[in-house]
């Protein structure tokens, strides 16, 4: 499964990633998990099966909900205290939830 | 939810909301982040042109040749001054891509268009002459650079609405099937490009009529001064930290939606220093794009490192030191959203008003110190925002100890303003931990809806 995370700059997610990462090792299921900026997620999105975004760029959710629609991607806002907290365990589960539904 | 929380709700989030969607704001700071990697590359060879080391001047003549310093210039001038060009042709990428048009041939209209706005004349100084006289035939690097910045936005959004609308009323010249796309999209770019330049050079002949000259001067005059004086005072400044951090209270990206608007001021005021620092001249501007991201946002938006620092070495709840672990090293990169959301600092009544008012302390304080001298000013350098404070001052200045210096000022300012309202929030913290208080709910509930 291949989880995109975008915020301002893809600094901050990026952070998320390697927890999410080491929390997807415990796991048997391949993952595959980067980061990147909001203004470069039209490049990546086509290898991503779903699309999460950080609380702090919430703003570009309706325009990416929109690209998501077109795309057949899930795209949601990951929660804030998660995203605080870089809370890898409970992200991949909400990302893999998505996917799911 | 309390009243503060529902007023910062209901007020600043369909403001944010509505800038951050705003399509052409987007486009403007989108674009201009394309320069962005240059103008770092351009820094690094601005400092070693201008290294403080005694004696630093003569080693590099004695192996390099007396000319070594303007040789060092070269790679400066080929990033800085193509700052518009690549914007111009960034922001017209950028929107064309939101319209869903091709965004390489809008990037490229409009990239002629700028061309077409600018005069190509150069001034030139014969030797022996004592007054330059103008030549024909070259493009004038300084209105491809921060000069040219607001020529270059009018016309890549000027010039990709064109396009788009050609493309969209689908007014475009067809090629049969069985041409290739690539082929088929340069004839597409037909109609709508020869549209754009044919008006700008009309507009480019309407305005050589009148006393302006050029279409550089009319927004020099009409646009860039007036921006230039709100974005170079205290007064807009202030105001324009205080809608940063009003966003940030609510969790969304200040900076950068304001970037939209602030970043080519900013951005002009950068290189105008940048000329002076080259030249050995005095610096005019203090409200540069560094002055915040070295200065101000120590640790990130906020001023956050302070708090961070606190957390670490005086924190009593659990919850408090696990975060200041969690958020020391992202911290001093100046990255902070584990503590805007962790903490979190987002629609928390009590941390709020330290989270606002330190930065506009520090704007106060850094300004004085600068305009009185007693601190240098940003010398047009452009420091990655992620450098750690201390060594990102003294750079940022060319090199000053004061830069330095104010940085550390800074984040003692930060602390004092910072540490009551920690403690008040450690000591709830605790409490709750220890079973001597009801837990609080820390986080608005509608913010955890979204988890289960």
């Amino acid at each position: 499964m291949n989880i995109l995370l975008c915020c301002a700059a893809g600094m901050s997610t990026s952070l998320l990633v390697t927890k999410m990462e080491k929390s997807a090792q415990e796991q048997s299921t391949e993952y595959k998990i980067w980061a990147v900026p909001g203004d470069s997620v039209r490049n990546h999105i086509d290898q991503a099966d779903v699309l999460l975004l950080g609380p702090q760029v919430r703003y570009l959710l309706p325009q990416f909900k929109k690209l998501g629609e077109e795309k057949g991607v899930p795209v949601d806002v990951i929660n804030p205290v998660h995203y605080g907290t870089c809370n890898g365990e409970q992200v991949l589960k909400f990302a893999v939830q998505l996917v799911s539904k | 939810m309390s009243k503060f929380n529902s007023m910062l709700e209901s007020k600043v989030m369909p403001i944010a909301g509505k800038m951050a969607g705003q399509r052409h704001l987007q486009a403007l700071r989108d674009g201009i982040v394309l320069t962005m990697p240059l103008i770092i590359i351009g820094s690094v060879f601005l400092i070693l042109s201008n290294l403080p080391i005694p004696g630093y001047n003569d080693f590099m003549a004695g192996i390099f040749g007396k000319e070594w310093a303007t040789k060092m210039a070269y790679p400066v001038g080929a990033t800085f001054d193509i700052m518009a060009l690549l914007a111009c042709f960034g922001i017209a990428y950028r929107l064309a891509e939101k319209y869903g048009v091709d965004a390489l041939s809008a990037g490229a209209i409009s990239l002629a268009a700028f061309l077409l706005a600018t005069p190509y004349k150069v001034s030139f100084l014969p030797s022996g002459a004592k007054e330059a006289i103008l030549v024909d035939g070259g493009i004038p690097t300084a209105l491809m650079g921060s000069k040219g910045l607001f020529v270059a936005m009018i016309v890549a959004i000027l010039s990709t609405e064109i396009y788009r609308w050609f493309i969209q009323k689908d007014i475009v010249i067809k090629m049969p099937d069985g041409v290739p796309p690539a082929v088929g999209k340069s004839f597409a770019a037909l109609i709508p490009g020869f549209t754009v330049i044919a008006f700008i050079w009309i507009l480019r002949l309407l305005v050589e009529q009148t006393h302006f000259g050029s279409l550089h001067n009319i927004v020099g005059e009409l646009l860039g001064k007036p921006l230039g004086v709100l974005g170079g005072s205290l007064g807009g400044t202030l105001v324009a930290e205080l809608v940063i951090m009003l966003m940030w209270s609510c969790g969304l990206h200040g900076a950068n939606i304001v970037g939209g608007i602030m970043a080519p001021i900013w951005y002009g005021a950068m290189d105008e220093n940048r000329i002076a620092f080259a030249n050995h001249e005095a610096l005019p501007n203090i409200f540069t794009q560094q002055f915040f991201d070295i200065w101000i946002n120590i640790g990130g938006s906020g001023a956050t490192l302070a708090l961070v620092v606190a957390m670490i070495l005086k924190a009593r709840s659990q919850q408090m030191k696990q975060l200041g672990k969690l958020g020391i090293g992202p911290a001093l990169f100046n990255i902070n959203e584990p503590i805007i959301f962790g903490l979190p600092m987002v629609m928390n009544p009590m941390m709020l008003i330290p989270f606002i008012i330190t930065p506009l302390v520090t704007v106060v304080a850094t300004y004085i110190a600068m305009s009185t001298g007693l601190v240098a000013k940003p010398a047009g350098i452009a420091v990655p925002w992620t450098m750690p404070p201390i060594i990102s001052g003294y750079l940022a200045t060319g090199g000053k100890l004061s830069g330095a210096v104010m940085q550390a000022i800074n984040i003692g300012i930060s602390v004092c303003i910072y540490y009551p309202f920690f403690r008040m929030w450690d000591k709830q913290k605790f409490a709750e931990e220890n079973g001597t208080q009801p837990t609080v709910e820390e986080v608005p509930s509608d913010t955890q809806k979204d988890i289960v």
